[in-house]
Formats: structure tokens, C-alpha cells, sequence
């Protein structure tokens, strides 16, 4: 084929799959059209579901599929889309770097439309280094921590890192930012402005989302994906070739590729146009030997050279490709690095053994041990939540846990009825559950407790009950009690007192959340009390293990 | 339970299309949806009526009983005219299957519809401020397949469509009104009859805080004159309270069917106060003992005595 053709086609696969890939990062939310048939024979509650296959990405990363299966012993659902990736990489070279990758393809149009270097300092900026070996310690490190129980590979892997960032920190920038614009033209007295307003959100709302969520702490996820993205200005795919552990685990498997760059040393003129425009710092020109584990099979040096000097072909030979150049200390670091982290997770007061009081799982979330090993800290479940209520973590889950998700109630609230963030996990860290088995088990996340300083009835402020107005189980968890408050006068006054009854209560926090009294509400919920734990209990329950 | 997916992607970019190049024309003063004032027949002119309709045999169908309750009434044609936009306010609030007697009873929502197209309505709307999430309080009370298959217009509740107004209230003052609701030539509420732990009952009249945005949990710091304020704000055309099912226990979200007792019930007035009172005796109330109720007569909205009211009752 020739090598214009490749290269045509290998922008069309690109395109293909970053418009694949942000179109399903998009649909990660309920629509606004969602509806059910309904019939009066419903027998429970029934679930609503996105209706794009949204972790598809998720399960073509063989990194997540092998994290996975070495740190929660679990195949996840799926992984065979992964496992044909790496059969086809192991024939083919990093076909996914080239043509499917949507972070990759970022870089890629970042690193083309505005060139880091010119001429001859881009020559040099795309020799190989022995920066490259870093991905591999990287992969190293989080295949061996995987191995000992610490996952961490949801932090680095390309497709989390990049599904976290836009969902939670770049579409959410957008989102809120035009929610601003879209609010003062509502609020405006100009007709014509408020109808603007109103055609502009029902076009942007589909996109960035129905309540225009926020989440704490985006801006830090947000940031670290700019300095990511600016590195592309000290190399071409800086990412790519010097920090993406997947990478790397693609480079290892390209051992046997058939598909290999021939060179013509005859026909070179050292123009070296080929170096010039290689992405991956794999060494085309044809006095080098090509570096088949960094190759991207961007196919650009083929399209470069003038004299045909290069070549991409199928070569079927039982000659192996020469094994990745990791270097001895790349391998060293990554097994000593790999061997510590989950040493110094422990690290981390008791974590560990108490649970924070705000680390609220969502509904479906396995124990704490297998949710961290399992859980890719993509932010899918945050992005499909439709309250809000998902959020990163930073310290409340201990170091282990950084970025994973809980629930926080001044946010948004875990809505009773609703499973969605248990039907997008990609590795199951949150089980699919049913709305039925959510609530006739029921699965809590937590319970709620009055603080009567602050509730508004208990401290002779005057009637309330918002809380029981809210609380959605039947029989209410919580409940009043006629009783006599001080009144403000230090007169005896009686009031409709809020109780909770911890048997009932599931820990949902829509009582927090909607609870009068701002910024510290007086009913607030702690992870007490969570189903998926044993120990993390308050009542005596009948098992006791 | 399969989630249903009817609408393809390719059908609703064009229902956005189409809404979008229908809001531009707006934009340029041709406005369906915000431009008609708040221009409608005062509810209380002429002798209130209550007409209470009872399905009684097994098997009715839910549509004939509200027809007949607005032919009782003088027919749908009384109070929608050729060409109007009405608005319908049901109180879907909770994401809950229908059978649970916490939102309005999709059947009745779909007839009241119909009737509204039938007079001649140039367009229903369909609004409401929901508590829990907008979409799924759509698809899981059945609201949203009634729109799709009427073809009313389902409002989400958008932040642009809240709007800081003037209620001229005893107790509220200024407050974020969900714009639909008032910018329509006929407003039609259509509660569902549910206890409440702090307001006894929540029915016609309370139905209007799902009409507001804000701080709506501080409004229970004085329920009953807050609905009432509420109530005299929207002062709909005419009340329907969904009686067919109504929650006896647990209220007002519920969430098992023991907590629902079947009425069979319509009530249908153009007194809210008279609505609300002929339904709390649904519930054994008296209505003069409920706060809102006694408030509402007391304000001038209506009148909870029966001798003062047109007084009818249809079976079916």
C-alpha cells in the first residue's frame, strides 16, 4: 500500500475513534428524553440505563483488563476486547497508539498543529533517550504493586486518565461557565435575551450535562491533564513516548510484529525528513536500528522519505523483534518502587483499618479491600451520577483511594430508585445491582444522624421536618416525635422532633442534602453502618463474623 | 424491567433541531412558549363548583371518568379555548412508579391531555419542578411516555426557565418562579392526593411548590401560608385532584404499596380551597382542622363550605 494511503487512513481511524470515544464520554449520563413504558403491573422499581455500551473503551485497555486480574483476581466484564488487542499488538506493533488511542490522538493533533521545535532541534528532539525507559518503569512499578494488592494503574492508564479529565474537570469548565453566561441572560429583563438563553441551554445541556455538575477538587485533575498536554511542546507525544505505562505494555507485546519498517540504506541521503517527522522517537532513518517497541506505526516516515528508502512490511519470519530497551535500572526502579507503594499505602495513619466517616461508597460498592483494587478511578460513575453526588476523594480514602469515588451529600444524594453508577463500572468495582435489590435488601451506604444544636425544631427555631418529608423508605427511617423544645422565649414549646431509626435508614442523604441549615447541614450522614462492610457497623446485627 | 428506547438519536437531534429553530423564531418575537402574559380568566369569578367522580364499577377506564367529570363540570370547552396554550402542573416530584400513588396518575394525566387537544388547545405543556432528578421523575412516573404519546410538550425544569418574581404573598415576597407555569392562557393542577408530615395533606393547593425553584425546604418553616401564597400566586383555571390512588401512610413519597389505598377518585373544581377540602375528606379530615385549607378561605382563595358550592357527583 502506499504510504500516503496508510497515513490518510491511519487519520481516519484516529478520528474515528476520538469521535467514538467523546461521543460515549458524552452519553455517560441519562438523557433528558429517558422514559419507561409504564404499566400498573410494575412489580418493583425498574432501573434505567444508559443505552450506549459507554466502558467500551475501558475494555479494549488490556492495562485495565491486567490490573485488574492481578490486584482483584477478576476478569472484568468484557476483557476480551482487551485480550484480542493484544493478540493483534503482539502480530502488529502498537497499532492502538496509532490509530485508536483518543489520548494518543490528542497529543497527536496538539504536537502537529503547533510544532514544539523546527528543523534540525526536532531532529534532535525525536532521538530515542533514555527518558523512554520511564514507561516502563512505570508499567513495572504498577504491575508489581498490582501484584501485591495496590492498584494504581487507573492514575496513569491513558484512557482513564483521559475519560477522568474531560469528564470531570474539562467538560465540567465548559459546562459551568456557560451556565453562567446562560443565567444572566435568563435573569436579564430583555425578552429576546431569556429566550437566547433558553434555545442555548437545550442545545449545551445535552452535552455538558442536565444539572451542569461540579466536582471538588476537578481543578487539581484538570491541571495535571494541561501539564500533560503542554508537554507536548518540549516533545512531539511527549506522553506517548516517555510516561504511558500502556505504552509500554503494547511495546513489550510487540515482540513477534510482522509488520516492520524495511530500510533501504542504498537509497538513503540522510536527509533524515523520516526523524524529522517520527512521533514515537523509534529511530526510522535507515542508519539506526528502528526501535520496533516505540514505534507508533504512525506511518509518517513512510510518508516522508523522498527516496523511498523506507518501507512498512508484512515480513512473516520467526526472527523476533529485538526485545524493548528498558535498561537494567528502568527494571530495578519499577520492581523496588512496585514492591514499596503498597508498603507505604499502609503508610497512611489508619486508613487502612478505620474507615473515614465521609468515605461514602456508592450503592453496589464491593469491600473496601477488593473496591481499591478493582477500581480504575476513570470517573464514569461520577459523570453518570445525575445528582452530583459522586465525587473524587483526595485523602479521605487514604492513599490508596486518592481520586476514587464517594458521595458527598452537600453535593448532591444517592437517589433511591436509581442504580446507574452500579451499571457503568467497567471493572466492577461497584457490582451491578437492581433499584429491587437496592431497596429490599437494602444496600446502605451509610446512616444519617441529627445534630440537634443546629436542627431547626430541636433547638426551638421554629417547625421543620424536611428530612421525614424526604426520607424515600417505607417505612420512613426518619421519624418525629411530638415533644417539648425550649422555645425562644425559654418557654417550654412543642414541636415535631426528627428521629432516626438506624435499622431503616440507608444512608441516601437526600435529607442532607436538602436540609435547611447551609453549609453544615443538621442531619448529615457518616459511612457507618455501609452494607459491603462487616466491621464498619453501629448495631448488633444477627451475623456477627 | 427493559429500559425502552424508542426515540433514536438521529430523532432526537432533530427534536433539538426543531426545538432550537422554533426557539429562534422565538427569539425574534414570535414566541410559543414565554410570550403570552398572565392574561387569564380569574378562577374565582361566578359560583365555585366541585364535581366529584367516582369510578365505582370494576374495570372503568380512567378516560371516560375524566370526561365525564368535565362534562359535569360544562365540558373541557368551559375553561380551554380554541387556540390556547395550557399548561398542565401535575405533581411528579419523586422518581416512583405510578402504583405508588406518589406522583399523579400518568391515565389521568394522558385524558386531561387529550380533553385540552380536543378543545382545541393550540398547545399543552407539561411542567413541573421535580425534587429528585427531572429525568428520571419523567421515565419512572410515566409522564414522559404520556408526552411522547400525546405529544404535549414535557418542560425540563432548566435553571433559564427559573425566574425571580413578585408573589405579592402574606408571607412570600420574592421568589424563583418556574416560568411555564405562568406564562400560559390556561393553567391546570394536577395533584395527587398524599399525607404529609407537616401540612396533614399535600393536594391541590401545595401542589404549587413544585412551582417554585430557591430554597424551597425553607418554605416548610411556614407551610401552610406559603402553599397559600403559593396557591394565590398560580391560581390555576381549574384543579383535578388524582384520587385514584391516594397515600393513606408514609407520605408524601411513600414507597410500597401498602402505604396506597384506591379511591377511584376524581375531584375536579375551580376553587382550590373547595378541591382540597373535598378531598381531605377522602382522607377523614376534617377541612376546617387543616391549616392551609382554613388559611386559604381565610385569604379569599375559595371557601371550604359546602353549602356555598355548586355541589355534583358522577358515577361511573
Amino acid at each position: 500500500m502506499r504510504a500516503r494511503q496508510l497515513v490518510w487512513i491511519r487519520r481516519i481511524s484516529q478520528t474515528f475513534f476520538l469521535g467514538l470515544f467523546l461521543f460515549l464520554l458524552v452519553e455517560s449520563r441519562l438523557p433528558e428524553d429517558a422514559y419507561l413504558q409504564y404499566s400498573l403491573v410494575f412489580s418493583s422499581d425498574p432501573d434505567l440505563r444508559l443505552s450506549h455500551p459507554v466502558t467500551f473503551f475501558f475494555q479494549l485497555d488490556p492495562l485495565i483488563w491486567l490490573s485488574s486480574l492481578l490486584s482483584g483476581h477478576r476478569l472484568i466484564h468484557g476483557f476480551w476486547w482487551a485480550l484480542g488487542l493484544l493478540l493483534a499488538t503482539l502480530f502488529l506493533g502498537r497499532i492502538f497508539c496509532g490509530f485508536i488511542c483518543p489520548l494518543g490522538t490528542v497529543h497527536h493533533i496538539i504536537s502537529w498543529v503547533k510544532p514544539s521545535l523546527k528543523g534540525n532541534r526536532m531532529i534532535e528532539a525525536n532521538q530515542k533517550t533514555p527518558g523512554h525507559r520511564i514507561k516502563y518503569l512505570l508499567l513495572i512499578m504498577l504491575l508489581v504493586g498490582a501484584v501485591l494488592g495496590l492498584n494504581l494503574a487507573g492514575l496513569i492508564d491513558p484512557i482513564s486518565l483521559f475519560f477522568r479529565s474531560m469528564a470531570l474537570a474539562i467538560l465540567p469548565a465548559i459546562g459551568t461557565g456557560l451556565k453562567e453566561l446562560f443565567d444572566v441572560m435568563a435573569a436579564s429583563d430583555i425578552k429576546v435575551l431569556n429566550h437566547m438563553s433558553y434555545a442555548g441551554e437545550i442545545l449545551v445541556s445535552p452535552v455538558f450535562g442536565y444539572g451542569y455538575p461540579a466536582y471538588k477538587t476537578a481543578w487539581f485533575i484538570g491541571l495535571i491533564f494541561l501539564v500533560i498536554l503542554f508537554l507536548n511542546r518540549i516533545r512531539p507525544r511527549f506522553w506517548c513516548r516517555i510516561l504511558c505505562p500502556l505504552g509500554a505494555l503494547l511495546g513489550v507485546f510487540s515482540r513477534f510484529s510482522v509488520l516492520r519498517l524495511e530500510k533501504d540504506q542504498a537509497k538513503c541521503t540522510d536527509c533524515k525528513l523520516c526523524s524529522r517527522r517520527c512521533q514515537g522517537a523509534a529511530s526510522p532513518m535507515p542508519s539506526q536500528n528502528w526501535e520496533n517497541a516505540e514505534c507508533l506505526l504512525c506511518f509518517n516516515c513512510f510518508d516522508a522519505c523522498p527516496e523511498e528508502a523506507l518501507s512498512f512490511r508484512f515480513r512473516w519470519s520467526p526472527k523476533s523483534n529485538t526485545w524493548p530497551d528498558m535498561g537494567r535500572r528502568a527494571v530495578l526502579g519499577g520492581l523496588v518502587v512496585g514492591i514499596s507503594l503498597p508498603l507505604f499505602a499502609k503508610l497512611d495513619g489508619h486508613a487502612h483499618h478505620v474507615s473515614d466517616p465521609r468515605l461514602i461508597r456508592p450503592p453496589g460498592a464491593l469491600p473496601e479491600k477488593n473496591f481499591l483494587q478493582l477500581c480504575q478511578r476513570c470517573g464514569l460513575c461520577m459523570k453518570a451520577c445525575p445528582t452530583n453526588a459522586i465525587n473524587p476523594t483526595l485523602a479521605e480514602a487514604g492513599m490508596a483511594g486518592f481520586w476514587t469515588p464517594h458521595l458527598i451529600m452537600t453535593q448532591g444524594y444517592c437517589e433511591y430508585t436509581c442504580t446507574l453508577c452500579s451499571s457503568v463500572c467497567p471493572t466492577g468495582a461497584i457490582s451491578e445491582i437492581s433499584a429491587k435489590e437496592k431497596i429490599e435488601r437494602p444496600i446502605k451506604i451509610g446512616v444519617a444522624y441529627v445534630d440537634r444544636g443546629r436542627c431547626l425544631p430541636w433547638s426551638g427555631n421554629g417547625p421543620c421536618i424536611v428530612c421525614q418529608e424526604l426520607c424515600p423508605t417505607s417505612p420512613k427511617a426518619i421519624y418525629l416525635r411530638k415533644e417539648v423544645v425550649p422555645g425562644p422565649d425559654h418557654a417550654p414549646m412543642p414541636a415535631n422532633v426528627p428521629y432516626v431509626d438506624l435499622k431503616g435508614c440507608v444512608g441516601c442523604g437526600i435529607c442532607e442534602n436538602k436540609c435547611p441549615v447551609r453549609g453544615r447541614p443538621a442531619i448529615r450522614v457518616i459511612a457507618a453502618g455501609e452494607s459491603r462492610s462487616l466491621e464498619n457497623q453501629i448495631l448488633l446485627t444477627g451475623s456477627v463474623s | 424491567m427493559k429500559p425502552n428506547h424508542p426515540i433514536t438519536r438521529r430523532q432526537s437531534l432533530k427534536k433539538i433541531a426543531r426545538i432550537s429553530a422554533s426557539l429562534a423564531g422565538a427569539a425574534l418575537g414570535v414566541s410559543p412558549l414565554l410570550s403570552h402574559s398572565l392574561a387569564r380568566a380569574s378562577s374565582t369569578a361566578g359560583k365555585g363548583f366541585v364535581v366529584e367522580g367516582i369510578g365505582s364499577k370494576e374495570g372503568y377506564k380512567i378516560k371516560e371518568l375524566t370526561r365525564k367529570v368535565f362534562d359535569a363540570a360544562g365540558g373541557i370547552g368551559k375553561f380551554v379555548s380554541k387556540g390556547d396554550v395550557v399548561v398542565i402542573k401535575p405533581n411528579i416530584s419523586w422518581a416512583r412508579r405510578p402504583e405508588l400513588a406518589a406522583t399523579t396518575n400518568p391515565e389521568v394525566v394522558e385524558a386531561v391531555i387529550e380533553l385540552c387537544l380536543d378543545a382545541g388547545a393550540k398547545k399543552v405543556r407539561i411542567a413541573d419542578h421535580t425534587i429528585h432528578d427531572a429525568r428520571r421523575c419523567f421515565a419512572l412516573t410515566g409522564v414522559g411516555l404520556v408526552a411522547k404519546r400525546t405529544g404535549a410538550d414535557l418542560v425540563f425544569p432548566r435553571s433559564s426557565l427559573m425566574k425571580r418574581m413578585k408573589l405579592h404573598g402574606h408571607r412570600l415576597d420574592v421568589w424563583p418562579v418556574f416560568v411555564p407555569l405562568v406564562e400560559a392562557d390556561k393553567v391546570i393542577s394536577l395533584p395527587v392526593a398524599k399525607v404529609h408530615g407537616l401540612s396533614t395533606l399535600t393536594l391541590g393547593m401545595k401542589n404549587w411548590i413544585g412551582g417554585v425553584g430557591g430554597r424551597r425546604s425553607a418554605l416548610h418553616q411556614d407551610i401552610h401560608q406559603s402553599i397559600v401564597d403559593l396557591a394565590q400566586f398560580f391560581n390555576p383555571t381549574i384543579t383535578l385532584i388524582d384520587a385514584t390512588r391516594i397515600m393513606i401512610t408514609n407520605g408524601p413519597s411513600g414507597g410500597s404499596p401498602s402505604d396506597v389505598a384506591v379511591k377511584n377518585t376524581l375531584i375536579l373544581s375551580n376553587d382550590q380551597v373547595a378541591a382540597d377540602a373535598k378531598a381531605a375528606g377522602l382522607f377523614g379530615y376534617d377541612p376546617g382542622k387543616i391549616g392551609f385549607i382554613r388559611l386559604g378561605q381565610k385569604w379569599g382563595l375559595g371557601t371550604y363550605e359546602s353549602q356555598k358550592l355548586i355541589q355534583q357527583r358522577v358515577m361511573l
